[in-house]
């Protein structure tokens, strides 16, 4: 019972972005004869949410707020520094409630107001829906930068989101994190593009200003880098996998391939070069 | 209405990461042991190879040249290893039926002859699109006609020019040939698995791998069995080139357009700006 009880869980964090309800219901289906496993996956939920950087709109908010590890005030509650709110929220439903104010304090505030400032500039001008949150973290000796952008395009078999998680000391100035990319396109097949870019760069001044330059210019660098990637692939594995026509530019004359010689020159060179 | 646990099953597959495809059926198949045989029937897994003991070739294992553990190898016609019972599961006669598709089933004499004939033409194609790799056909009886598939596979090594990349292809065409008199109804499935990674200092770890599939029937006109296998070939031709236009189209098109809409290089405002600007122009001229 345990081992049906990991397969499932797998099955939840393995969810493509803005599937997990699609994943859940083929769960529900596929262990109807034992419904009480659904209600054991707390833990898998709880870890899909805080890894894949969940986001919900608080009841009577405007904004969506993130849910992570490090947003997380412990007992299934989390906090947002933008909003001065702390929530319950519930990792099966996704939905948010008992919201109470939380006023942040302490050594790290000011930067981190700071750099909410500074990132929410960068964050519009280059995602069109994109959440993004500055948390202190480690009893107040780091921040955590978070900016995870979704979109979803069921209705055309595809969904996208772009997750970007960086921790900033502010003693060494040291900004450390990853950008992740995960793609999934579902027309006729089951196509996903998952990348993972680690960044290790430093914020001498350590002003929230030069916290967001130094990101955006992290990100940037990398998209570029990404789509020559895509470009390289294509001209490279994807060439040297098959060709789109033969060497003789020409289909294959199907009733006379019994006179074809393999290896040997037909009209001009078909062998390996 | 609850849904249908296959449908479930596949739905998942659909979802789940399409590289781990043989974990995650391992998985179903422990959830839900019912499924086992649908579920191995009906979801394409990458090819193995394995080398011909016989003739020392190459060739492609999967469900349909499968009976127990052994393996029928299209060059030698010979199990590997040995059926326990030469006479019983496998052997059938001369234009004896042999119905259910894999389970070790050994073409009848005339298909048998077909079998040899189109992997000698597929390995024609083999060489003249892949450059390498392996390739195999198996073919089986059917009341009115007969069945096969074409199997094709190639991978290809690290690529240098600064990072490291790597490749693998896989094509299954399962065809029907139905025969009626001078033309011949043919429905075939094409599945292609292909997985690429890339990794590199400055660019980190990318995966773009997936399968996609599709299918086609046509009627044809038959004279001989050597104009099957040509109809055949053309048929998988047409199919591949179809479908390496659109992996081409969804890996590199698609996946980097939603990468786009999900972060824009430009600033959006400056495009937001252009766009405006444009419109100003279009409008003024217009007028």
């Amino acid at each position: 019972m345990s081992s049906n009880k990991a397969i499932v869980s797998s099955f939840v964090e393995g969810a493509p972005p803005g599937e997990l309800a699609d994943v859940v219901a083929d769960i529900k289906a596929l262990t109807i004869s034992t419904p009480s496993l659904l209600s054991e996956l707390g833990p898998a939920f709880q870890k899909y949410n805080e890894e894949q950087l969940a986001t919900v709109k608080l009841p009577g908010g405007s904004q969506p707020v993130i849910v992570s590890s490090h947003s997380s005030l412990g007992g299934g509650r989390y906090f947002d520094v933008e909003s001065s709110s702390s929530f319950a929220f519930d990792h099966a439903t996704q939905k948010a409630s008992s919201v109470q104010s939380y006023v942040l304090e302490g050594a790290q505030a000011d930067l981190v107001k700071s750099t909410l400032k500074s990132l929410s500039t960068y964050v519009k001008e280059h995602f069109q829906n994109a959440t993004y949150g500055v948390y202190p973290i480690e009893n107040d000796s780091k921040i955590a930068i978070i900016i995870v952008a979704n979109k979803y395009s069921p209705n055309n078999f595809w969904n996208g989101r772009w997750r970007s998680l960086y921790i900033f000391n502010p003693t060494s100035g040291a900004l450390e994190g990853s950008i992740k990319v995960d793609v999934h396109y579902y027309e006729d097949g089951n196509v996903r593009l998952l990348t993972t870019k680690p960044v290790n760069s430093s914020v001498s001044s350590g002003s929230g200003a030069s916290i967001a330059k130094e990101i955006s210019g992290s990100e940037k660098k990398y998209q570029e880098e990404l789509n020559r990637s895509f470009t390289s692939l294509s001209e490279g594995a994807f060439k040297g996998l098959r060709r789109q026509l033969p060497v003789t530019r020409q289909k294959i004359e199907w009733d006379k391939v019994a006179s074809y010689r393999l290896g040997q020159d037909i009209g001009g060179g078909a062998s390996r070069r | 209405m609850a849904a249908d646990p296959f449908d479930s099953a596949l739905d998942l597959l659909r979802r789940l990461n399409p590289k781990h495809t043989a974990e995650h059926l391992n998985n179903l198949i422990s959830l839900a042991p019912d499924l086992t045989e649908d579920l191995l029937s009906s979801v394409d897994q990458p090819l193995t190879v394995r080398r011909c003991k016989q003739t020392g070739r190459d060739y492609l294992l999967c469900d349909y040249n499968r009976d127990g553990d052994s393996y029928r190898s299209p060059w030698s016609n010979q199990f590997d290893p040995p059926l326990a019972d030469e006479g019983g599961a496998g052997g059938v006669g001369s234009g004896g039926s042999n119905e259910g598709a894999g389970e070790g089933a050994v073409p009848g004499e005339r298909v048998r002859k077909m079998e040899v004939k189109a992997n000698e033409a597929f390995d024609v194609y083999r060489d003249l699109y892949y450059e390498g790799g392996v390739s195999s056909v198996y073919f089986w009886n059917l009341d009115d006609g007969f069945a096969g598939v074409v199997l094709l596979k190639k991978s290809s090594p690290q690529s240098g020019s600064g990072g490291s990349s790597h490749g693998v292809w896989d094509s299954i065409h399962v065809f029907e040939a139905s025969e009626r008199g001078r033309t011949s109804n043919y429905r075939l499935t094409s599945t292609v698995i292909l997985s690429l990674a890339t990794k590199g200092a400055t660019l980190g770890d990318v995966d773009l791998s997936g399968n996609m599939t599709r299918q086609v029937e046509q009627d044809l006109p038959v004279d001989s069995d050597e104009s099957h296998i040509a109809n055949i070939g053309r048929l998988v031709e047409d199919m591949e080139l179809k479908m390496r236009n659109l992996l081409q189209e969804v890996y590199f098109g698609k996946a980097k357009d939603v990468v786009g809409d999900l972060r824009s290089i430009g600033s959006l405002s400056d495009g937001q700006r252009d766009r405006e600007a444009q419109r100003e122009i279009i409008g003024s001229m217009r007028r």
